[in-house]
């Protein structure tokens, strides 16, 4: 029986992940996402988003006439990516891989929660690798989940997180993970923080960084 | 206190990943020839990894796959420990800095995650697939061959390992009952505390007993447990309780009802039976895997990851195919690394049902799996002559450097860097 219900629950859909991700961040990721493309994104700019997920993101920038590319680890996601953003170019590729895609490329580096998906180590190489490939003056723009900076903003935030994180998972089993200490890593490579934005009590940030 | 909840947890709780830091660690001391080795990171395997291969005096770089804190199986299964997951930790660890060749050796295990023509084109190393159980690697290092002894290619189901994937599933089982039982007791007092210590006796007893048990696996072995159970409660009952007719009779049928239920749900926690609804139920073997003769270019692969036996090398005709369909467990492996997609099956590669694969986070394991990423494809030609030769189609040299071993006088071999 219990075999039944977990394939059940585990029946994966890229429509799933979307509602799931809305859910968590109370609706929040399509504004970001929005103030992204239309603010952080310049028409014409030549656009790499690691962790494209179903393509949202990358449909939104190609219509401010910027050039994307997208890469994500998971083909039921950049089949849905395909579809929703035809203007975009998907590539199946691990965010590790990005320095083969030659250096001084991108304009702009775009990852939404995704980063937080990332383990220690890759995370750093990830983030030693997108300078590399950023033109000089490039900018990287990251959403994600990170801990709040103020101690009672991190306990209220738990309290409501918990309760919240469990009903998604319930929906549509998926969750989110904090990216930690990311500022700090920022600062360690060739990056100087231009804009930080937080929202949800502080636990939902967007991150803007130049390539000095 | 602390160190003995863990320990607890890791006796029952296998069904939860328990991750450890995932990047490169020495085991004794490695140099520029020695070998690279993969693994998980889920602790438990990292632990028992480095002290087998200390034990065995074997100098490696062990890169520990960022896995999500699952075993290599359930991972490679799930979607957790996947080409891409090794093209990964190859990059982070900079364990091209360490070594001066690109020979990589993979865990048999993780063959239905981890497409060997994959990993080759997207690094550049050279991948193998070692043994199936870390204790047989020390041999096959020594033995100097790119392929694994077919007596290391096959998992068991030793006793041990029975009575602890037994304790295992009783502690699931419970976990899942315990809601449903308590709600039972509004109407029948006492019937939920009575029960748990049951199911997980049934539990560890329809594991160990598996092989033993008269039925096909499933529910027929289930019910085999269940009448014996219910036979031994009726004597126990008769000579110290005195137990009347009817809660007499109730109870030998719920026990029987219990363990046909354990029976069921006992083959997800083991490494060698399909959870295939239908299979489990009604006994009856749906499992069809096939090999297109014309397609087969003889790459060894196929006999190489599977984990259960299943094929067998005709000389003759230099291909491979299906010998002993019984023992496939539909795990995918063979049908990942075949290179021109000859092998043909009734079920849909690297599925996992497991109990972990849905406790655990993020995108889902079964439609992660089911397209994989673009590896190189094998135009299938007719199979040449023998693995030495040029003509060889084969995905491996036979040779490999074999390698020294020595025993290490201490136990503290272990470096981290
Ligand atoms: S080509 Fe396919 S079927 Fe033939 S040996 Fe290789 S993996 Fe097996
Ligand atoms: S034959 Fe069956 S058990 Fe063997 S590798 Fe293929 S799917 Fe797995």
């Amino acid at each position: 029986m219990s075999t039944l219900v977990y394939m059940k629950m585990l029946e994966q859909t890229p429509a799933k992940y979307d509602r799931g991700m809305r859910l968590l961040t109370l609706g929040r990721i399509d504004r970001i996402k929005r103030e992204i493309a239309s603010i952080w994104v310049e028409p014409g700019n030549d656009v790499l988003e690691i962790g494209c997920g179903t393509g949202t993101l990358a449909a939104l920038m190609t219509e401010r006439g910027a050039h994307v590319l997208g890469i994500d680890v998971s083909e039921p996601m950049l089949a849905v990516a395909r579809e929703s953003a035809p203007r975009a170019e998907f590539r199946h590729m691990t965010a590790t891989e990005i320095d083969q895609l030659g250096a001084e490329r991108f304009d702009r580096i775009v990852a939404t929660l995704s980063f937080s998906e990332l383990s220690e180590g890759e995370l750093e190489y990830v983030i030693g690798a997108s300078a590399g490939i950023l033109k000089p003056g490039g900018k990287l723009v990251v959403a994600d989940e990170m801990p709040a900076s103020r101690w009672w903003q991190r306990s209220v935030a738990r309290l409501v997180r918990w309760p919240l994180a469990a009903l998604t998972f319930l929906l549509t089993q998926n969750t989110t993970h904090a990216l930690r200490r990311f500022e700090e890593r920022l600062d360690r490579t060739r990056y100087r923080v231009l804009h930080r934005e937080r929202y949800l009590l502080g636990t939902l940030a967007l991150v803007v960084a130049e390539k000095a | 206190m602390w160190n003995f909840l863990k320990d607890v947890w890791h006796l029952f709780g296998r069904l939860f990943p328990f991750p450890t830091k995932p990047g490169l660690r020495r085991i004794g001391d490695p140099d520029r020839s020695s070998p690279v080795l993969v693994t998980c990171n889920y602790e438990l395997t990292v632990r028992k990894v480095i002290q087998t291969l200390v034990r065995d005096g074997v100098d490696a770089w062990l890169l520990v796959a960022p896995t999500k804190g699952i075993n290599v199986w359930c991972a490679a299964g799930g979607g957790h420990f996947t080409t891409d997951t090794v093209v990964s930790i190859l990059k982070t660890s900079g364990i091209d800095n360490h070594v001066d060749h690109r020979r990589l050796i993979l865990p048999q295990l993780s063959a239905r995650g981890v497409n060997f023509w994959g990993v080759k084109e997207h690094t550049g190393w050279k991948p193998r697939f070692g043994p199936a159980d870390i204790k047989d690697l020390a041999a096959y290092l020594r033995a100097g061959k790119s392929r694994t002894e077919r007596e290391h290619r096959r998992v068991k189901f030793v006793v041990k390992d029975r009575f602890v994937m037994g304790t295992n599933l009783g502690f699931n089982t419970v976990l899942l009952l315990i809601l449903p039982l308590l709600i039972s007791s509004i109407w029948l007092t006492g019937l939920w505390w009575k029960t748990l210590p049951l199911l997980f006796v049934l539990s560890v007893a329809s594991s160990v007993g598996v092989f033993w048990l008269p039925g096909k696996v499933g529910v027929q072995k289930g019910v085999s447990l269940g009448v014996l159970a219910a036979a031994i409660f009726v004597v126990l009952s008769q000579t110290f309780w005195q137990l009347p007719p009817w809660p007499l009779l109730g109870w030998t049928g719920w026990i029987v009802v219990l363990s046909a239920y354990v029976g069921y749900d006992m083959p997800s926690w083991s490494p060698l039976w399909r959870q295939d609804p239908k299979e489990l139920v009604l006994g009856v073997k749906q499992t069809q895997i096939e090999i297109i003769q014309e397609k087969c270019i003889n790459c060894h692969l196929c006999d190489i990851v599977c984990p259960s036996d299943v094929f067998r090398h005709d000389p003759e005709a230099k291909k491979y195919e299906v010998a002993n369909l019984d023992a496939c467990q539909a795990c995918g492996a063979c049908i990942e690394n075949c290179p021109t997609e000859a092998i043909v099956s009734n079920f849909r590669g690297g599925t996992c049902a497991c109990p972990t694969c849905a406790i655990i986070d993020g995108v889902g394991a079964l439609k992660r799996k089911t397209q994989k990423r673009e590896v190189p494809t094998v135009e299938p030609v007719p199979a040449a002559a023998n693995c030495d030769t040029e003509a060889c189609q084969c995905a491996l040299e036979d040779r490999e450097p074999g390698i020294e071993l020595q025993t290490p006088e201490n136990e503290n071999g272990i470096r981290f860097p």
